[in-house]
């Protein structure tokens, strides 16, 4: 790990300024995984701004939103009041993730800001258009088994490992920044991520500078609240990124699907929302809601799944797990 | 000595007690000392790095920004290490001897700077450029070309003629079975303190064979094995890994000697995967051959598999099939191919527990297809002698060890049809198999200290043994406690030292049985001697009661020792000693998902006497919990194009978690085996994972009707 | 929580007869005087006795430190196992790191140092946290709870006593970690808080009784090689829930017991 100035930020602007001014400076939040990628020579910044002691921590009700603040911890996140009452889906997808000990460190900002886990990332003796743009992708002809299947480019073939954005993506979420010139601006979560195109060193849609202040998720999707599901499916039972994810919300009225939001981690480089499965379940009468007409719906989505080598196995298996996460959302009220 | 095979009489007693750790408190307060807790001043941080391809020669190294970085006292290479006798597995290019690179990853320079981050800053800085030669990385196409192992103790076993038993066979089973690469993982990354004292080195180092690394590290650098001290009294975790002396340990003794300072070195976790030995990926071609009645009449196991390419250790994976079964035709074969890898090494159950999941679950495949019940199948084949050579069994437990476990675990609730049990979204399925492990004694010596206060005795037995988890301090607490009839908070246990009297090491299963056999004696010794000297005392005559205190004073001794050299019975090679063990495991597959979750298990194991029930059942939980991480999750996967692992962290080479794990039950059948040696004690350590693998694959085809034959079964397997 | 083993003997090994030594002739005191008293309270009460000494000449130590080389120096004050430190460090420094290499707090072990095993895991501000993730500068302020600090004055915590009498290590590498973790678990029980297998996550309750299922899955961020998992739940289960159980205990009626999976 190369030498760094380390100082803690005080205000927002001045911190913001800081890392757009120098290119090779990273805010410091958690540290879980910026610190991880600085072990690995990943991550190589000159200059680490603490921002975890901006006031940016709490979880409060303003209008129609709940707002998270970015350096609110993930477990102080998964465990308030106003989420696990609200936004359960969003307290199990944090806790499915990492282990008590991490999500007792991260934040939410880091947490939206991870990046992705590829072997070859994080190796840094491998090529990897990511970490080095240009110097190629180890993972397109070597071992893929836990790659995208959806919206992957002939530069980068990775998926986003963290759960909570895939909960985020299902609740319309709306993340909050503010840059360096004081200007702040809202992105719409299926903006936030990005696809990796031709230029897959870039995760996001952030520009240089700017900071996550907080997360705000419209109360209007408490409404399914009762009925919504987050399901990780992995190689051990805990501690270990998904194979594939599912976020399933429903908001029943009337006996029948109000509205549905539906979103796949771990098979795309942003998470992926599921509008085909959605707009397919949206209005069905809960009698009409069987195994049949659930496949259905799941393989109108997954009809666009360009596995690779190794990750056939991915497009069964979300295909199985969104069926299961909709029962298990569902509950009592299928019969099926 | 006392021809005994145990005291009697005794106040104090001790063996196959429950006794809690005598090391606990230290593990639980974290003042338990491994190797790079002890302080040592003025210490010098070292950081090795690493090459980048798998073959060929170093042909450059540009280190000029790191000898010039912050704190930098050192940076050692090929060009300017110190002239070494590579030996073993300290094969010239890991200690830096010579330009060549054997595989990815192989040791290349040794930074060492006044802090570990300086150190490791340093490290990154420096180039190598590689003349690169063809590596032997792809596993499956050279698989193709793989030829007879050149090893002797690979070659071609048969017996009778198994092609024409087996042609004539009336129910046949022909089926390859996989198994991956697979990494040790310690919980404690190799590490070493290294410090000269003139010509004197002493190294704090997790050693399993205390005696051999001493030995290993004298060979290396010109010494007399008394120049070399060996420390290690806590271990964490070894599995195999910590057998041998591999290159990490003598660069650091070698940066000690080049910075004139003591010198720390830790491998990090990603350097662990290709520093200390692997097991081999293993390709295991399965034929059996049975009569209507499930008489089994030919077996052939042919392993196909990978050595490096700087030795030829092949783990025996067809061990098992020459001895489990009574079956008069059987061949064993191995066909290797060279790669560039670090070389395998033993893992824990070395050979048995790869070998016993492709011979466990062919005979579930073909007890299935001849619709019996597994466990009667395989006490049909049961042998009443060891068919490997011939030799009486000292004593044979598979079948109180089944009959024990299904009735511990239901077994007769099972179906023998798959599919039949549900449980909300998962299917539930249950497997046995059985496994084993030669249990051996090796040569050891040991010495006991007496002193005497009035008519308090203290004592002390010393012994350059190991305890990597095991509980070696323990045991011979016990043992001597007992023996020299002192309660045991009067016991000192010194071992983890090469200053002691040389013992065996702690692998394949040996450990237990040397160690506590050499305790007994000396024990015993100090009683026959001390009667000897006593006027009052009518001469040996154990097992009476004894007062060592009485008899000190007496013999007007404040202080006592005596040492003995204990060798194993000379009986016990003219008969065949194993320990063995049946598993049974209960898994619930989540039939969308196919994430597997081994619900129960049962474990039954018969390993002569066990001193201490307790860690001894501990051991068998850790060998269950390793055979739920083959069988489940442990797999470590070349990249076939550079041959560099894609699984070098703890995130990607998966070993089992808590919530992996449901409930373990153990117990050990009672076994008095008056010949393997005095004590009757067999080992555990190996025994535990062997069968594991197969049982839970067993169960996971009784659940889902789907027979995996490669492993590890993860979810997309199932799909 | 130590009347559950009447059974303990304890003794020491060479080394720890020698690191004892050390200790004790500092305090001034016999080892003889300690032997034979083969309870763990007592033979606890000197190894803590220790560690208080210890930690205390760690921040002598300490003052003393400056890094060598341009490296970015950090002033830090933070408390460690309730003792007040300020110290100047590298910035690269790990709080991992500076307990092991300059407080002489080597309990906390480097199993990973990337965050994937739980072996250097210690509360901070009475939370479990992973001291490889964190950076000493980042501790400004804090306190810091290492396993030399965890038991109260004289008296080993009962999370400790649990794991000799249910034999919840083998090596120990991993332990220090898992009883820090543990003890982390407990108050986030206390506090109602939720892991993934919790099965309702709206339902609040002030304080939460742990299934053993829950047990594994809040402990499964520490990784034992060892395979000591479910001694160290039967040990998280006897302090969590009151309840003494034999350590030796055989199941058999396992219907009910793994009747939990939940994933
Ligand atoms: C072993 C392990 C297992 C894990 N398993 C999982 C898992 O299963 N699922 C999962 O989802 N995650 C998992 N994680 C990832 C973990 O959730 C993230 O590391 C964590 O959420 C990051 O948060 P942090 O505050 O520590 O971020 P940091 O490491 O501090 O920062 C990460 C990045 O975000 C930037 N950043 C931080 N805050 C802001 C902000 N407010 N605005 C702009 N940029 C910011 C930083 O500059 C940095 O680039 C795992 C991590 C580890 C180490
Ligand atoms: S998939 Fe993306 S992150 Fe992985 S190697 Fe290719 S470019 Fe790099
Ligand atoms: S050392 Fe920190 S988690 Fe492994
Ligand atoms: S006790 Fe050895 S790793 Fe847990």
């Amino acid at each position: 790990m190369r030498p760094f100035k380390y100082t803690r930020a005080t205000d927002v602007a001045a911190a913001a300024k800081t890392v757009s001014t120098n290119r090779e400076a990273a805010f410091l939040a958690g540290g879980t995984n910026l610190l991880d990628l600085m072990k690995e020579g990943v991550a190589k910044p000159s200059e680490l701004v603490d921002i975890s002691g901006l006031a940016f921590s709490k979880i409060r009700s303003s209008g129609n939103v709940i707002s998270i603040g970015s350096t609110a911890k993930n477990s102080d996140t998964a465990n308030h009041a106003l989420i696990r009452r609200n936004f359960p889906m969003l307290s199990q997808a944090i806790l499915a993730g990492a282990s008590a000990q991490i999500r007792n460190m991260a934040t939410n900002g880091g947490n939206l800001m991870q990046r992705t886990r590829c072997t070859y990332f994080y190796d840094v003796n491998m090529p990897c258009n990511k970490r080095e743009p240009g110097s190629g992708c180890g993972a397109m002809e070597g071992i893929n088994k836990g790659h995208a299947i959806f919206g992957w480019s002939d530069k980068c073939i990775a998926t986003n490992p963290s759960d909570m954005s895939v909960a985020l993506m299902a609740l319309d979420a709306v993340v909050k920044v503010s840059g360096a010139d004081k200007k702040q601006r809202s992105i719409a979560f299926a903006d936030f991520h990005r696809l990796p195109g031709d230029t897959p060193e870039k995760d996001n849609t952030l520009e240089p500078g700017e900071m996550i202040t907080s997360i705000d998720i419209p109360m209007s999707s408490a409404g399914m609240a009762a009925n919504s599901y987050y399901l990780k499916v992995r190689d051990r039972a805990s501690y270990a990124f998904a194979l594939v994810s599912v976020a399933a919300a429903f908001e029943i009225k009337g006996g029948s699907v109000a509205k549905a939001r539906v979103a796949l981690g771990s098979v795309s480089h942003k998470p992926w929302r599921c509008d085909q499965a959605e707009k397919l379940l949206t209005g069905k009468s809960l009698k009409d809601l069987n195994d049949a007409s659930l496949r259905a719906a799941v393989d109108a989505e997954l009809m666009d799944a360009k596995p690779l080598e190794h990750n056939g196995y991915k497009v069964e298996l979300a295909r199985r797990a969104m069926v299961l996460a909709f029962k298990r959302a569902l509950k009592s009220e299928v019969v099926a | 000595m006392s021809e005994e095979k145990t005291v009697k009489n005794r106040k104090n007693k001790f063996i196959g007690e429950n006794v809690n750790r005598i090391d606990g408190i230290f593990k639980v307060t974290g003042t338990a000392r491994f190797a790079t807790d002890w302080p040592v001043a003025n210490v010098a941080y070292a950081v090795i790095a690493k090459a980048a391809t798998a073959a060929g020669t170093i042909s450059g190294i540009d280190s000029a920004a790191a000898e010039k970085a912050p704190g930098v006292i050192g940076v050692i290479t090929h060009k300017n290490a110190p002239k070494l006798t590579p030996a073993g597995n300290l094969s010239g290019g890991s200690v830096l001897q010579d330009a060549k690179i054997e595989f990815f990853g192989q040791h290349s320079a040794v930074v060492v700077a006044e802090t570990f981050e300086q150190a490791q800053a340093a490290a990154e800085m420096i180039k190598f450029t590689y003349a690169k030669a063809e590596a032997r990385v792809n596993f499956d196409e050279l698989i193709k070309t793989a030829q007879k192992s050149p090893s002797p103790a690979r070659a071609d076993v048969v017996r009778g003629d198994f092609e024409k038993a087996y042609s004539a066979a009336e129910h046949k089973l022909d089926a390859v079975y996989e198994t991956p690469i697979e990494h040790h993982q310690p919980m404690e990354p190799h590490s070493t303190i290294a410090m000269w004292e003139g010509d004197n080195l002493t190294i704090y180092n997790p050693s399993q064979v205390v005696m051999g690394m001493r030995g290993a590290m004298a060979t290396v650098f010109g010494l007399k094995p008394e120049q070399v001290r060996v420390i290690t009294p806590h271990i964490g975790g070894g599995f195999g890994a910590k057998g041998g002396a591999w290159g990490n340990t003598a660069l650091a003794a070698m940066a000690a000697k080049v910075v004139k300072r003591p010198v720390k070195l830790a491998l990090t976790r990603q350097q662990m995967v290709n520093s200390v030995g692997l097991r081999q990926k293993n390709v295991q071609r399965m034929r059996l051959g049975a009569d209507a009645t499930g008489k089994l009449a030919a077996i052939a196991h042919e392993t196909s598999t990978h050595t490096g390419t700087t030795s030829q250790f092949v783990e025996g994976c067809g061990d098992v099939s020459a001895m489990t079964y009574a079956v008069p035709n059987s061949l064993i074969s191995y066909k290797t191919t060279a790669m560039n890898v670090i070389s395998p090494t033993f893992v824990r159950g070395p050979g048995k527990a790869p070998g016993s999941f492709a011979l466990e679950c062919a005979i579930d495949e073909l007890a299935y297809s001849l619709k019996m019940d597994p466990i009667e199948f395989r006490l049909k084949n049961e042998p009443d002698k060891d068919p490997a050579n011939g030799r009486p069994w000292s004593s044979r437990s598979v079948v109180e060890c089944l009959r024990r476990g299904s009735e511990m675990f239901g077994w007769k609730n099972r179906k023998m049809e798959p599919r039949q049990v549900r449980n909300g979204e998962f299917l539930v399925g249950s497997g046995v198999a059985v496994g084993s492990y030669p249990a051996r004694q090796q040569g050891t010596s040991a010495i006991a200290k007496l002193t005497r206060k009035g008519t308090d005795v203290e004592a002390t037995v010393e012994l350059a043994a190991s305890d990597l988890g095991t509980g070696t301090h323990t045991i011979l607490a016990q043992i001597a406690a007992e023996t020299l009839d002192l309660p045991i908070s009067r016991i000192s246990v010194k071992i983890g030292d090469s200053s002691l009297p040389p013992a065996a090491g702690s692998v394949g299963s040996v450990g237990a049985a040397s160690f506590s056999n050499a305790v007994s004696e000396v024990c015993l010794q100090c009683i026959s001697e001390l009667q000897a000297r006593s006027p009052k005392s009518s001469g040996p005559s154990d097992p009476v009661p004894v007062n060592v205190a009485e008899l000190m004073s007496e013999a007007n001794l404040t202080e006592f020792q005596t040492r003995v050299d204990a060798r194993p019975p000379a009986q016990a090679g003219q008969y065949s000693s194993h320990s063995f063990n049946a598993n049974f495991a209960e898994v619930w597959v989540n039939e969308q998902t196919g994430m597997i979750r081994v619900n129960r298990m049962v474990a039954v194991t018969g390993a002569g006497r066990i001193l201490n029930p307790k860690t001894t059942r501990s051991q068998i939980l850790g060998g269950c919990i390793w055979g739920i991480g083959m069988a489940l999750h442990e797999e470590s996967i070349l990249d076939p194009r550079w041959g560099n692992f894609v699984t070098r962290t703890f995130a990607d080479y998966h070993i089992p978690v808590n919530l992996d794990i449901g409930t373990i039950d153990v117990a050990f059948v009672a076994e008095e085996d008056k010949i393997v040696n005095k004590l009757g004690v067999k080992g555990v350590g190996e025994v535990g994972i062997v069968g594991v693998a197969a049982a839970v694959a067993n169960a996971v085809f009784n659940a889902t009707g789907k027979r995996i034959r490669k492993l590890p079964i993860t979810p997309d397997k199932l799909m | 929580m130590s009347d559950n083993f009447p059974e303990l003997v304890d003794e020491l090994t060479a080394d720890e007869a020698e690191l004892l030594e050390e200790v004790l002739s500092d305090l001034g005191e016999s080892r003889r005087k300690f032997i034979g008293q083969s309870s763990t309270a007592v033979l606890g009460a000197v190894v803590l006795q220790f560690l208080a000494k210890r930690t205390a000449l760690a921040g002598e130590e300490m003052a003393e430190f400056v890094p060598l080389g341009d490296e970015q120096a950090v002033k830090v004050s933070f408390r460690v196992n309730d003792a007040a430190k300020s110290v100047s460090v590298d910035s690269r420094m790990t709080l991992l790191d500076a307990l092991r290499e300059k407080l002489a707090l080597t309990g906390t072990k480097k199993g990973c140092d990337h965050g994937q095993c739980g072996a250097c895991t210690v509360m901070m501000d009475g939370r479990r946290v992973l001291s490889c993730l964190t950076l000493t500068a980042q501790c400004e302020g804090r306190s810091v709870t290492t396993i030399e600090g965890v038991a109260k004055g004289d008296v080993l915590h009962p999370m400790q006593t649990a794991f000799i009498k249910h034999d919840g290590f083998q090596c120990g590498f991993c332990t220090p970690g898992q009883i820090c973790s543990a003890i982390g678990l407990m108050h986030e029980a206390r506090n109602g808080e939720l892991s993934y297998v919790s099965k309702d996550m709206r339902k609040t309750a002030a304080s939460i009784t742990l299934s053993d299922e829950e047990i594994r899955e809040r402990m499964s961020g520490n990784l034992c090689r060892c395979g000591a998992y479910p001694n160290i739940v039967a040990a998280i289960r006897e302090v969590h829930t009151g309840k003494a159980t034999d350590p030796m205990a055989v199941i058999f009626d396992m219907s009910k017991e793994g009747s939990d999976a939940t994933v």
